[in-house]
């Protein structure tokens, strides 16, 4: 479980990277909406593994409302750029 | 029909949120997605109609997985081309339709939906193709 | 010979359960790399969202499958991750695909 929890991490760098280096706004979105997924998803991995019901719940949340606020600024930014 | 979906889906989340299936729980979750607001207008929708969509919408998994597999195992593709799909139901379908036919569309790694056109009579489907294969 | 087959049963099925999980959860990594590893490239914008969906749909749906089957107790929580997951993050894709397209005037 450990060694799981490293290679989301180790998967995680990899969107990380691509914001850091990329100056295409679009790109830069995609890389964020995933690593929003990303997060959540090893939030809700280490929360199963402690047997932590709430952080669990942050997880859920984090994923539903993170995709949901990146999908807004998704909208504005083609209203910005149209 | 569209309503009793929105409903239902209140209910299924609420109690899967709470984990809690005692009398009291069952009542608020219901007293709570009874009192949310609904959709003001919404465009009729036969039940045959949704389950069809529902149907083609649950098929479209195991199909994405051995898509994506095939996608990961070719590495070297790609030619990317956008065309129009026609929609299942012309005019103006509920949204719930809509909802399931754009879900089962992006759902599978080939395919993602850019958008409805043309009043609603088609989708524009944007779509890779292997370069070696056929087409 | 059946009998202790069959007294055994809890105890193979609890093993297999760990394996399929052990190996859904690997799978699901080994999408979540393949799929983040195209972003790096300079492919264009909506293949790389094509391979997005594969790492983030499909190889997150995959690790909850095996995380589901390993841990039942927390059912609930790990089911809505997975109905709101699939859903939430496909439709995303689809607003990510459609918003960078440059509106049309019809």
């Amino acid at each position: 479980m450990t060694l799981l929890v490293f290679g989301m991490v180790l998967a995680l760098l990899l969107p990380i990277l691509v914001v850091c280096r990329r100056t295409d706004v679009w790109h830069r979105l995609a890389a964020f909406a995933s690593v929003s997924t990303k997060v959540a998803m090893v939030m809700l991995v280490v929360s199963v593994v402690r047997d932590d019901w709430m952080v669990g719940l942050v997880g859920v949340i984090v994923l539903s409302v993170g995709n949901g606020a990146v999908m807004l600024l998704a909208n504005l930014l083609q209203g910005v750029e149209g | 029909m569209s309503r009793l979906i929105v409903i239902a889906l209140r209910m299924l989340i609420w109690l899967l949120l709470s984990a809690d299936p005692e009398l009291l729980n069952v009542a608020i979750g219901l007293a709570v997605s009874l009192a949310l607001p609904l959709p003001r207008r919404v465009r009729a929708l036969s039940p045959g109609q949704f389950w069809r969509a529902l149907g083609d919408s649950v098929t479209a998994l195991p199909q994405a997985y051995s898509q994506a597999a095939r996608l990961l195992l070719h590495r070297r593709l790609e030619e990317s081309v956008v065309h129009d799909e026609p929609a299942r139901v012309g005019g103006r379908a509920s949204s719930v339709l809509v909802f399931l036919d754009v879900f089962r569309i992006t759902l599978t790694p080939f395919t993602i939906a850019l958008g409805l056109e043309g009043g609603g009579r088609r989708y524009r489907v944007h779509e890779l193709v292997f370069e070696e294969k056929e087409r | 010979m059946s009998g202790a087959l069959l007294a055994d049963a809890p105890g193979v099925l609890a093993a297999l359960a760990q394996g399929a999980s052990a190996v859904l959860l690997g799978l699901g990594l080994l999408f979540w790399f393949a799929g983040s590893w195209p972003l790096l490239g300079r492919a264009s914008y909506l293949t790389k969202l094509h391979y997005l969906g594969i790492s983030d749909t499909l190889g997150s749906a995959l690790m909850l499958l095996g995380l589901l089957l390993r841990f039942q107790r927390e059912w609930p929580l790990l089911v809505l991750a997975l109905l709101s997951l699939v859903v939430w993050n496909t439709i995303f894709g689809y607003v990510l695909a459609a918003c960078s397209q440059p509106r049309r005037r019809s």
